[in-house]
């Protein structure tokens, strides 16, 4: 039971992490129709940012994770103007683009940061519910997760540029019409997909250690959450990505950690499959 | 207040308007007729800036706005966040002003403008780009897929706008009934090139036009007696 | 110009040293690997982040095989067939998705490939196969990195006067007509469901064949041979020198891979830090993506080629014409992954018409 309990809680904690990152291709693709391959190279650098906050800034905890979280945005800033800044790249063509960023990335963060796994640690302490014991730190997480997952809500449904950027979704020529620069709005979105990015970076590397190259496995959950609601839904993403996170986290635990991601992937695989027939059966 | 000089505009290779030059004034309204693929729509989307030029000029005084060919609301907001956004460039992003203009809008506010049905969506596109408080307004085929009773209707609120605010207007329409009734001049395009210009009555009165565009012969009276009252009203407004 | 290849290639090891002659394999290898991306990229149009699962599969055949006492040969040959096999079957549902999901998929299935790998016993596990014996028959066996070179390139002008062949040929030109637009091709009563499944089996064929020679040759397999990287080495190679061009896959292999020799040889000077030679590698593979995509979609090459062909008396290399749609025509590729209208055997959904 209490063991049960424990692969839930972590499972929603990493599934809100995934959630996260997936959200950042969700607001991306809303926008642009661009995969930001680099998505999860935005969480990496965060946490790496925040962990030189921490240890050669000295910088206070939750100032540190902030300025990853920054850093994340304007590196997302910097990866849309390269990935959608040239007028007539089409979007199969930024996905390629951002591809090639966040390889190019690996150079940057080994330069900085080296080649090895780096972690810091979070919320220190731990708390016990039916019997299970719990990092402090996963609360945390889902915490500030589902906050900034509220907070984005708000943005794009309650705020006129939130809406902006929903009309660019809905109708980019209309949005043109009314005189939104929909390349401008893109831009913003990356921006917006580097700090989900980043959220997810400094929640999670406490919890998950994090190396150069860890961008790929969170690329792929997050993509896998997105995919949920079709990469155009914050909600589903939120959904795909705790189902996600849980199913992994069982797997992990009962089954064979070394499993988690076939399922993950082979998860990710089918249900692409299914939304593609079902856009057969629909159309 | 509007104005092209030897407007040329290509799309790939296909040169859809080819050499333009036309004018609208202050308070004028002016119709743009021509048959299906003569480059009305790339015409006034050049004028609205959406699409480059090849070479020629522009001149724009005051502010623009521009209902596109097909309406292109955004679907999936409501009808009230539709109109706000008309107002991107704009200052007052309330759309209350447009319910007292357009006051079938109001009703529909909260409802996804995806759910509306053909009129009421080219209603809150002319309503978007109202929102704008443009000087000079563009309509591409305001007649699209309506029928005629909503069509008299829009007109109407068109004219009223312009008898009340001094709003110019560019009409474009494959009714050209309409469109000469609507407006006190008009121009004819074909083939991306103005053919005929002229007072609305002038034009009216020139076989070419007539055989072309109002369908001699055809009974023009009958077409006149489905439209008529609404829109004969507007065009003396228009003028006085 | 290819019997000048034939010629260069079977003299060239001879004057290589041993060092780089296994560099000179490797190119080759990858080289045969990348026409057939190239094939599916440009061709058919179709996006695989994934390629080097192939390449993994046909490696493992001819490893598993091999220690289980066949004879390298066969298991060469079944090492291509197998890789052409799992591609035709994992193609049939994968193929339907577009654009993006594609892209995805296949990265996914890569990932998924090599973790069943790490966690099988029978295939090596995590740590892999070492000893796996070198290419032979019977106790003649090929010892010598020169055969191996031989062999390779005597493979690689197959390949490329197999699928330079292909392309000329009416699929071929089909599936030109495909790249650019499927919805097209579809109208013109192209099977273009069964296309896409033919050239993503021979590119993974294509893969398979050098995933079996690189094995014997270099004597060991593990997951960590093949990775994702490898894949996205396979995708610059390709994209370098313009899309769907055999010639530009081949110059593409042989420019990064010459390319990372030297910055192998740069990074590993005295006095640098040990992680330098990955660090640069990364960073060429980056930047050369960004920089291509971004500046010259087209690649370099058309362009060059182009100039070539207007020399006086000079033939346009059937590809060149349609080296450039490939990237442009991604768009409409993903645009057609939001209502796909395309039933599993190729024919227009009712729908379809009606909407038309
Ligand atoms: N995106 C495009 N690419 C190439 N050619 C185009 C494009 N859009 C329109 N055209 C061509 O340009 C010409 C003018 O088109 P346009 O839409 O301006 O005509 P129109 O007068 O508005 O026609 P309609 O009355 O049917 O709306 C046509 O020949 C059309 O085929
Ligand atoms: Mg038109």
């Amino acid at each position: 039971m209490s063991a049960l309990v424990e692969y839930l809680i972590s499972g929603v904690a990493i599934g809100c992490g995934f959630a996260l990152v997936g959200s950042g291709f969700v607001a991306i693709f809303r926008v642009t129709e661009v995969i930001n391959f680099a998505q999860g190279t935005f969480a990496v650098v965060a946490g790496f940012v925040a962990y030189s906050g921490l240890t050669s800034a000295g910088a206070p905890q939750g100032v540190a994770e902030a300025l990853g979280v920054l850093a994340a945005g304007a590196l997302g800033l910097a990866f849309g103007g390269a990935a959608i800044g040239r007028k007539h790249t089409s979007p199969l063509a930024s996905l390629v683009i951002t591809l090639g960023l966040a390889v190019t990335a690996y150079a940057g963060e080994i330069a900085i940061w080296g080649d090895q796994p780096i972690s810091f640690s979070g919320l220190q302490g731990d708390f016990v519910l039916a019997g299970a014991h719990l990092l402090r730190q996963y609360l945390l997480v889902i915490g500030v997760a589902l906050l900034v997952l509220l907070g984005l809500g708000v943005f794009f449904t309650r705020t006129y540029l939130g809406k902006g950027m929903t009309a660019c979704a809905s109708n980019r020529f209309a949005a043109e019409v009314v005189g939104i620069s929909v390349r401008r709005m893109g831009l913003l979105s990356f921006a917006l997909g580097g700090l989900l990015g980043g959220f997810a970076g400094v929640l999670l590397i406490p919890i998950q250690p994090l190396s150069f190259n860890s961008d790929i496995d969170l690329a792929i959950s997050g993509f896998a959450a997105a995919i949920f609601g079709g990469l155009r839904s914050f909600e589903m993403a939120l959904v795909g990505g705790l189902v996600l996170g849980v199913a992994e986290s069982l797997v992990g635990g009962y089954v064979q950690a070394s499993y988690e991601t076939v399922v993950a992937l082979g998860g990710m695989l089918l249900l692409m499959l299914w939304q593609a027939r079902r856009r057969v059966e629909l159309a | 207040m509007l104005s092209a000089t030897d407007l040329v505009v290509r799309l790939g290779s296909v040169t859809a308007v080819d050499g333009v030059t036309l004018s609208v004034e202050r308070g004028e309204m002016v119709a743009l007729v021509g048959p299906n693929g003569a480059g009305k729509t790339t015409l006034v989307k050049a004028l609205a800036g959406l699409v480059r030029p090849a070479s020629g000029t522009i001149a724009v005084e005051g502010r623009l706005a521009y209902v596109p060919e097909g309406r292109h609301l955004f679907y999936d907001l409501s009808v009230e966040d539709n109109l706000s956004l008309g107002a991107w460039r704009g200052r007052d992003r309330n759309p209350k002003r447009i319910y007292e203009v357009l006051p079938g809008l109001a009703g529909l506010a909260r409802r996804r403008a995806g759910t509306l049905s053909g009129g009421q969506q080219q209603m809150v596109a002319v309503g978007r780009a109202l929102m704008a408080d443009p000087e000079i307004l563009m309509v591409d085929e305001l007649s699209l897929g309506l029928a005629p009773i909503v069509v008299s209707d829009l007109a109407d609120h068109l004219a009223s706008l312009h008898q009340r605010h001094g709003l110019a207007l560019l009409l474009i329409e494959q009714n050209a009934r309409l469109a000469f009734d609507l407006c006190s001049r008009a121009y004819v395009l074909e083939n991306g090139h103005i053919v005929a210009s002229g007072s609305s009555a002038e034009l009216e009165r020139s076989e070419q036009v007539r055989r072309a565009y109002l369908g001699v012969g055809s009974t023009p009276s009958k077409v006149r007696s489905r439209e008529g009252d609404s829109s004969e009203s507007a065009r003396r407004d228009g003028s006085a | 110009m290819i019997l000048l290849l034939a010629a260069a290639s079977f003299l060239l090891p001879l004057w290589l040293s041993s060092a780089n002659l296994t560099v000179y394999i490797l190119l080759g290898l990858y080289a045969v690997t990348a026409i057939g991306l190239s094939l599916l990229m440009g061709l058919a149009g179709q996006v695989s982040l994934g390629q080097a699962v192939f390449f993994a599969i046909g490696a493992y055949t001819a490893a598993v095989l091999s220690l289980h006492g066949l004879s390298t040969v066969v298991a060469l040959v079944l090492a291509p067939l197998l890789a052409a096999a799992v591609a035709a079957v994992v193609g049939v549902p994968i193929l339907r998705l577009r654009g993006h999901h594609l892209a995805f998929a296949t990265l996914a299935f890569q990932l998924i490939v090599l973790s069943v790998i790490t966690n099988t016993p029978f295939l090596g596990g995590g740590l892999g196969f070492t000893a796996v014996p070198g290419l032979g028959i019977g106790k003649a066996t090929l010892s010598s990195s020169l055969g191996y070179a031989w062999l390779t390139w005597g493979l690689t002008v197959v390949v490329m006067v197999v699928t330079l062949n292909l392309i000329r040929s009416r699929p071929g030109r089909a599936l030109r007509a495909l790249a650019t637009s499927e919805a097209a091709a579809e109208s013109v009563g192209v099977p273009v469901v069964r296309y896409k499944l033919a050239v993503f089996a021979l590119s993974a064929a294509y893969a398979g064949v050098a995933g079996g020679i690189y094995v014997f040759f270099i004597g060991y397999a593990s997951p960590g041979s093949f990775p994702v990287e490898l894949s996205v080495e396979l995708v610059v190679m390709v994209v370098i020198f313009g899309l769907g061009s055999v010639w530009g896959a081949l110059f593409g292999a042989a420019g990064i891979s010459v390319l990372m020799q030297v910055l192998n040889q740069v990074g590993t000077l005295h006095g640098m830090p040990q992680y330098m030679p990955t660090l640069l590698s990364y960073a060429a593979y980056g930047l050369i993506l960004v920089v291509i995509v971004m500046f010259l979609p087209a690649g370099v090459l058309p362009g060059l080629r182009r100039l070539w062909a207007r020399r006086p008396g000079g033939r346009e290399d059937p590809m060149s014409r349609q080296i450039a749609p490939p990237i442009a025509s991604l768009r409409s590729l993903l645009r057609s992954t939001r209502p796909k209208t395309t039933r599993a055997d190729g024919t227009p959904s009712p729908e379809q018409t009606r909407r038309q």
